[in-house]
């Protein structure tokens, strides 16, 4: 078993954070699992969880990024989670200029 | 033959907008032929003279699910209306938490829009997050534009911006 098959054994919320920090160089990640606050919608159903995440990301590869641009660029670095089973993800994307405590 | 279109009717202006019901799909084996619709062939979005409609399997060599055909009716549907809304369900029954808070704000800003229930048509489905570049729904289109999902629409909805977008859009 290669690296490959060690990181399926972590659980989605891991794989989505390592994935998120180094394509983005994030300074703060926080990864959540909400799927159970999903468990009636279709989509979930025969799955075993992990369907539903709330990220929030910090990074200086935001900066100038339109909010839309700025999903499209996590989606991008979770493409493969979202093609087995990730669903749907809420996302805060914010610079470390727009995360600094006012 | 008879086409099965729906008529939106649009309070702020006076004229209707006839959007033909082509995304309104089940899948029967009943026997079907294609409907040109404003030129095109769409050899899997077929149109019955009953509400009974057929599902064709396409022959298609790409494994992209957009096709050219998909995609040029995607085109005239994001430009037929001003708001457009792919969602989970439908406006009266969102089938989805995230497409509902989207139905609720587009309704609270009292503004005409078009929803599409992606769920009754996986190629659609499939389709959309390719034409978009976005792995999920709901997506809101404004004035032919994709603006965002739930996260993006709450976004602009708490600071004003989508209140503007949409105005501006409405005296166009």
């Amino acid at each position: 078993m290669g690296s490959r098959g060690a990181s399926v054994l972590l659980s989605r919320a891991s794989r989505i954070k390592t994935k998120l920090q180094s394509t983005l160089e994030a300074s703060i990640i926080e990864v959540e699992d909400v799927s159970h606050q999903h468990a009636g919608h279709a989509a979930v159903k025969g799955t075993q969880g992990e369907t539903h995440f709330n990220v929030k990301i910090v990074s200086p590869k935001f900066q100038g990024q339109s909010l839309v641009k700025r999903h499209r660029m996590v989606y991008d670095a979770l493409a493969e989670e979202l093609q087995s089973g990730l669903h749907a993800l809420s996302i805060i994307a914010k610079t470390p200029e727009e995360a600094a405590p006012k | 033959m008879a086409l099965t279109s729906v008529t939106i009717a649009v309070p702020s202006s006076s004229s209707a907008v006839v959007l033909p019901r082509i995304f309104s799909l089940r899948s029967t084996t009943l026997p079907l032929r294609t409907l040109s619709f404003a030129g095109t062939h769409h050899p899997f979005l077929v149109l019955r003279n009953s509400k009974s409609i057929a599902r064709v399997p396409s022959i298609r060599c790409s494994s992209s699910a957009l096709t050219p055909q998909l995609k040029d009716t995607l085109d005239k549907v994001v430009t037929s209306n001003k708001v457009v809304l792919f969602m989970k369900g439908t406006k009266d029954f969102p089938q989805c938490g995230f497409s509902n808070t989207v139905v609720q704000i587009l309704k609270s800003l009292n503004v005409p829009f078009e929803t599409i229930n992606i769920l009754e048509n996986e190629m659609l489905r499939q389709g959309l997050k390719e034409y978009s570049s976005w792995p999920t729904f709901p997506q809101l289109y404004i004035e032919g534009e994709f603006f965002g999902g739930c996260d993006i629409t709450i976004e602009a909805y708490q600071n004003g911006q989508l209140q503007e977008l949409l105005e501006k859009a409405m005296c166009t």
